[in-house]
């Protein structure tokens, strides 16, 4: 074969090569336009929300001497070094940050939502129909109807009485059966507040931590052990509230919703000594900030003049910017969660199990299905807004469902990421290996039983990952909440589910159209950032939750 | 189709010898006539079963016997239904939706698919194990007495835990860490603890799909002298594509041939030294399948 | 063989553990059918709404009708449908060929580590609520193209579609990353053994052999720039503006109103239950029909190009 002298390579490589630079440098840059435009625009509104370059020099000085540097240079050092440092690192520095958030939510329900005694009341109430459910079951196993029946009869009973009150009026009945709810709540003398709370709340989650604990640890008594510390942490409530003066009550729901995961997961690090440098992480940055904070005031700098702080947050919106807060929008973002997580995580979990456990593949039944599976994956499609004519027409126009309200808008938004919930629910169950179901089935094991014993377990972290992201996706939605009539602007949080309620990105909206420029650039600013900060630690905890098992 | 092994027949009563490609050379079939074990009654019987996927037919009129408390191996090329019908038995089948049965399928003399029989109850009395191990992700003790606390079984399961356990030939290696999970175990180990888990719930037979086809051959051969053990007990049918191992371990062997047809079912010395049709003698000695 | 009764009792069912299955299933899937309660209702509530606006107001007129002005019952849906039209067209602009670029880099260029941060930076994106986006547009985009010398409004179309652009354009890079790494490799070996460059390979041989999966994810995308409402009624103000042929840069440097905005701006109107409150109905009609028809063209043509490769 004849050949041209050196003619078959090198020739044209030059300008291909330089071609496929340029698409690759072209493609690159395309990839991180729209990330770095992002990141651009969310440092403006940071800056925007905490006004740093209105702060002393010498302040800024000493907090980069005392939190970041040493801050970087631990996490340089985590970075270098071998992993699981880090992952404990940001773990028990986040985790600290959840607790909080999840107590604080916890606290405003208290605040707002349920005085303690009528939160102390429901749950006794609840406890006794769970008790005597219990008693039937083992008594009388084989009734099935029968337990379910009481299930219900004895849940209506007891938190609302026979017939409930408001029927009763009605009626003009003059004797009824009283709820048990409503005689906790006339006894002459309750239990301390906090005390209620710790028999409430941190009871159940100490059980649960001690069974956490019992199981890696392989010992009973380790759990027991962490079960009495936790509930005598607890206990300290009410001392702490005469001694110091924080609320008894705050205490409580601090140490069951914050240290007691930070401390099972400590407990786990420090027993497998996997990454205990890790544990410095927090440590650095709460000491630098409190060495920090000592030294700024002693020296006398000031500290910028942040549109976001505590004030700002625990404040009702004003028309004057200084004091413009967004406490009740706060609240009732929280409680339109609640209503959202309440309707579904059942109905979404309980739908992706059916259509990936039980629902037959052909047949009639079958066909329907498809038909179900196809008009889910539309309604993931439909506009946000056309949700809100939606809630708009049912909710407030047919049912006639206070406008504006709690209820009507948990609804609406709750409607808008079942979908998402469903899917990424159907995502994370079929993931399940098939050989599992089909040891479980060979061994005599009913479908629920396999589902409840084997799938659902394996699949949780999935769920749990979606579910998480589906609500990170409710927390910001605005345009169902403007159709179905949430307010502008709210001076008080909502007390109840039907009551008329603001909700943050509502707010943010509102706040959009101010004229005057420190609205603009300021209130409106520290709102974006607290809805942010709020998503960002929702998707980060979700994030977390799927890569940690997902390497299992 | 999965290669044969070429055979030649011997003269000599008693064993065949085989060249096989690969490292094993000159590998003796032994057909262990000496543990032959005394005929029974039968447990499981089927009448003229034919098994459709859609409209591909997997098993075609397969009528057999199974004796109680024996080894019956199946034996035959890949795809001719012998997995097909070992999950007839129990029912497993009915998790397919396309899967469609017909015939009678008699388990001490009640047709399992009658309307009245559930196949959970069923698969209480008639267990699995699975060609490749399948542990939960649990403990080694949870995995153990998984079918017991499903079946609301009244038992102390630590004891019965122990017992299948070492009737599983596991229990030295694993108990003092009961508590771990069972992924942690090797292999051979899983399909061990996979045969406990199933005979803690005292089933009467024990299906078993190539059990040891995915293990190496120490822990298959520790397997397969699990079997030989079982049979004490249970009665155990196990579908196997390795023949040296039906010859061994068997004492009645079924052999289906292509479009799901059994061809052949005797005892197992008579299969391998004196089969009755030509094409089982062609598939014994390799010439195809 | 006579069947041994104490068999039959062991392997028939239990009566109490049946109906606990069955309720089990039942409950199940009353769960699933909350689904096609929802269509069923978001369809009716849309068509009886609907119904009863055409009864009080002419269809024709409606939907030929070029002026929108509340105040004087003038409600023809044209311009809110190129107030639509404006957006979605400026936002794929935007969109459609930075995703297939950063799609084609994540797919074709990335390694591991780069792609393990840059993809989730990108889901970051579509994480971010969009009255935050439509914030971002109104309080620092639009000033800063207003510094670049564009003579902008306040609020004004341009401004919003940027924005729009970028909260789509994960969708686009997303969707068609994974349709071009669906695409065998053995395709690819085929290009590089003839001796076709990286660029070669991926420009003309993945991404042609992936394309239904990139035009699904452009309509899914446009779709969702079609719907989109918030970052629009932040933004974009609330005048409603016809296309204007003669003075082209009108269209896109002054304020308009789409589709969605203008059913934000009716339920915050006055009278509810008139005419105007209802016309809203209809819009959300037109709106989840045609949202609704692309979708559906997406997913078909997203699975004819999975039969491809099975």
């Amino acid at each position: 074969m004849a050949v041209d002298e050196g003619s078959w390579y090198g020739q044209d490589s030059g300008v291909s090569q330089v071609r496929g630079q340029l698409f690759e440098a072209i493609c690159l840059l395309a990839t991180s336009v729209g990330i770095v435009s992002v990141l651009i625009l969310l440092l403006y509104v940071t800056l925007d929300a905490f006004e740093p370059l209105t702060a002393d020099p010498g302040w800024h000085l000493v907090f980069l001497l005392t939190l970041v540097l040493p801050a970087t240079l631990l996490a340089i050092y985590y970075y270098r070094s071998s992993d699981p440092a880090g992952e404990v690192a940001y773990v028990t520095t986040g985790l600290p940050i959840v607790g909080l958030l999840l107590s604080g939510g916890v606290l405003v329900v208290f605040a707002e939502l349920l005085a303690i005694k009528e939160w102390f009341a429901l749950a006794l109430s609840l406890g006794a129909v769970g008790v005597v459910w219990y008693a039937h079951k083992r008594g009388r196993p084989s009734a099935v109807l029968e337990r379910f029946g009481i299930l219900i009869l004895g849940t209506a009973v007891s938190v609302f009485g026979l017939p409930p009150t408001a029927l009763a009026r009605v009626a003009g009945l003059p004797k009824r059966i009283v709820s048990l709810r409503e005689l906790v709540l006339e006894l002459p003398y309750l239990p301390l507040s906090s005390l209620q709370v710790v028999a409430t709340l941190t009871l159940p989650v100490a059980a649960l931590a001690g069974l956490f604990v019992a199981r890696r640890r392989a010992s009973r008594r380790d759990g027991v052990v962490a079960a009495a510390l936790i509930v005598t942490g607890a206990l300290f409530g009410p001392v702490i509230d005469a001694v110091v003066g924080i609320n008894g009550e705050v205490w409580v729901v601090l140490v069951t919703m914050t240290a007691v995961p930070v401390a099972v997961y400590i407990e786990g690090v420090v027993r497998r000594k996997e990454g205990v440098a890790g544990l410095a992480f927090p440590l650095v940055l709460v000491g630098g900030v409190a060495v920090g904070t000592v030294l700024v005031n002693a020296l006398g700098f000031a500290g910028p003049d942040v549109w976001l702080d505590w004030s700002y947050l625990t404040s009702a919106p004003s028309t004057t910017p200084e004091e413009a807060g967004i406490y009740p929008a706060l609240v009732g973002s929280v409680m339109l969660l609640l209503v959202i997580v309440a309707m579904t995580f059942p109905v979404g979990v309980g739908a992706a199990i059916y259509l990936e456990e039980y629902a037959p593949s052909n047949g009639l039944v079958g066909k329907f299905v498809t038909l179900i599976e196809i008009n889910i994956a539309n309604l993931a499609g439909v506009p946000s807004v056309v949700y809100g004519l939606l809630g708009l027409a049912l909710f407030i126009n047919f049912v006639h469902l206070p406008s504006g309200s709690v209820i009507v808008g948990g609804l609406t938004v709750g409607l808008l990421i079942l979908p998402i919930i469903i899917i990424s629910a159907q995502e994370a169950l079929e993931a399940v290996p098939d050989s599992m179901r089909q040891a479980s089935y060979g061994m005599g094991a009913t479908r629920w039983q396999t589902t409840r014993n084997v799938v659902l377990p394996e699949a949780l972290p999935g769920i749990m990952t979606g579910t998480i992201l589906g609500l990170g996706r409710a927390i910001g939605e605005t345009a169902p909440l403007l159709l179905v009539g949430i307010a502008a602007s709210v001076g008080l949080a909502p007390a109840g589910f039907l009551d008329l309620t603001g909700a943050m990105p509502r707010q943010i909206f509102t706040w959009a159209f101010e004229p005057k420029p420190e609205f603009r650039y300021g209130v409106l600013a520290a709102g974006v950032v607290t809805l942010l900060a709020v998503l960002l630690v929702m998707n980060a905890t979700a994030i977390v939750i799927r890569n940690k098992y997902q390497r299992e | 189709m999965t290669p044969d092994e070429s055979t030649q027949s011997s003269a000599s009563t008693g064993t065949q010898t085989t060249t096989t490609d690969g490292p094993l050379v000159d590998q003796q079939i032994d057909v262990d006539t000496n543990d032959a074990r005394p005929s029974a009654e039968t447990v499981i019987e089927a009448r003229h079963i034919d098994v459709f996927y859609d409209d591909v037919q997997a098993l075609d009129d397969v009528s057999i016997e199974i004796p109680e408390q024996q080894v019956t191996a199946m034996i035959g090329p890949s795809g001719c239904g012998k997995s097909t019908f070992l999950r007839s038995i129990n029912r497993m089948n009915d998790l397919v939706d396309a899967a469609r049965i017909e015939g009678e399928l008699l388990f001490r003399g009640k047709n399992v698919y009658d309307e009245d029989v559930d196949p959970v109850a069923l698969r209480r009395k008639i267990g699995m194990v699975f060609q490749h191990p399948n542990p939960f992700p649990k403990s080694i003790f949870d995995n153990v007495a998984y079918g017991l606390r499903v079946q609301d079984m009244d038992v102390d399961e630590e004891q019965v835990v122990e017992e299948s356990l070492k009737k599983a030939a596991l229990w030295d290696e694993v108990k003092d860490q009961l508590d771990s999970s069972a992924l942690d175990l090797s292999g051979g180990q899983q399909q061990r603890l996979c045969i406990a888990r199933a005979i803690a719930v005292d089933p009467e037979v024990i299906l078993m799909d190539e059990p040891a086809s995915a293990l190496d051959p120490i822990a298959t051969s520790k397997i397969e002298d699990l079997i030989d053990d079982l049979a004490e007990d249970y009665t155990v049918v196990i579908v196997t594509h390795n023949m040296q191992q039906a010859a061994r371990i068997s004492d009645k062997t079924a052999v289906f041939l292509t479009g799901g047809e059994l061809v052949e079912f005797d005892d197992t010395e008579k299969i391998f030294e004196n089969p009755e049709h030509q094409r089982v003698e062609d598939y014994i000695t390799g010439k195809f399948g | 063989m006579s069947a041994d009764t104490s068999t039959t009792e062991a392997i028939t069912s239990p009566p109490e553990q049946a109906t606990r299955e069955r309720l089990y299933r039942y409950a199940l899937f009353a769960c699933a059918a909350v689904s096609i309660l929802v269509t069923l209702g978001i369809v009716l509530v849309l068509g009886y709404g609907a119904i009863d606006f055409f009864q009080q107001y002419d269809p024709v007129a409606f939907y030929t009708g070029t002026e929108w002005i509340i105040n004087r019952d003038k409600l023809g849906v044209l311009p809110l449908l190129s107030g639509t039209v404006l957006v979605t067209v400026l936002s794929a602009m935007v969109a459609l060929p930075i995703g297939l670029a950063a799609a084609t880099y994540l797919s074709e260029y990335a390694s591991e580590r780069a792609r393990s941060v840059l993809k989730p930076a990108l889901e970051i994106l579509a994480g971010i609520p969009t009255v935050v986006y439509g914030y971002f547009a109104l309080v620092y985009v639009t000033p800063f193209l207003q510094a670049l010398g564009l003579p902008l409004g306040t609020f004004n179309v341009l401004g919003a579609s940027i924005m729009v652009g970028i909260m789509i354009l994960p969708m686009v890079s997303s969707l068609s990353e994974d349709a071009m790494s669906s695409v065998p490799d053995s395709l690819r070996q085929a290009g590089y053994g003839m001796g076709a460059t990286k660029f070669e390979v991926s420009t003309g041989v993945v991404i042609p052999a992936a394309v239904s999966g990139i035009f699904s994810s452009f309509i899914l995308a446009l779709s969702r720039a079609i719907g989109e409402t918030m970052i629009v009624a932040v933004a974009m103000g609330q005048s409603p503006q016809l296309i204007s042929v003669a003075d082209p840069l009108s269209n896109v440097f002054e304020s308009n109103l789409p589709m969605t905005s203008a059913m934000v701006q009716l339920v915050q109107a006055e009278n509810a239950g008139g005419v105007i409150y209802q016309s809203m109905f209809a819009i959300g009609l037109t709106l989840f029909v045609v949202t609704f028809l692309m979708n559906l063209a997406s997913n078909r043509i997203a699975a004819h190009y999975r039969e491809e490769y099975e």
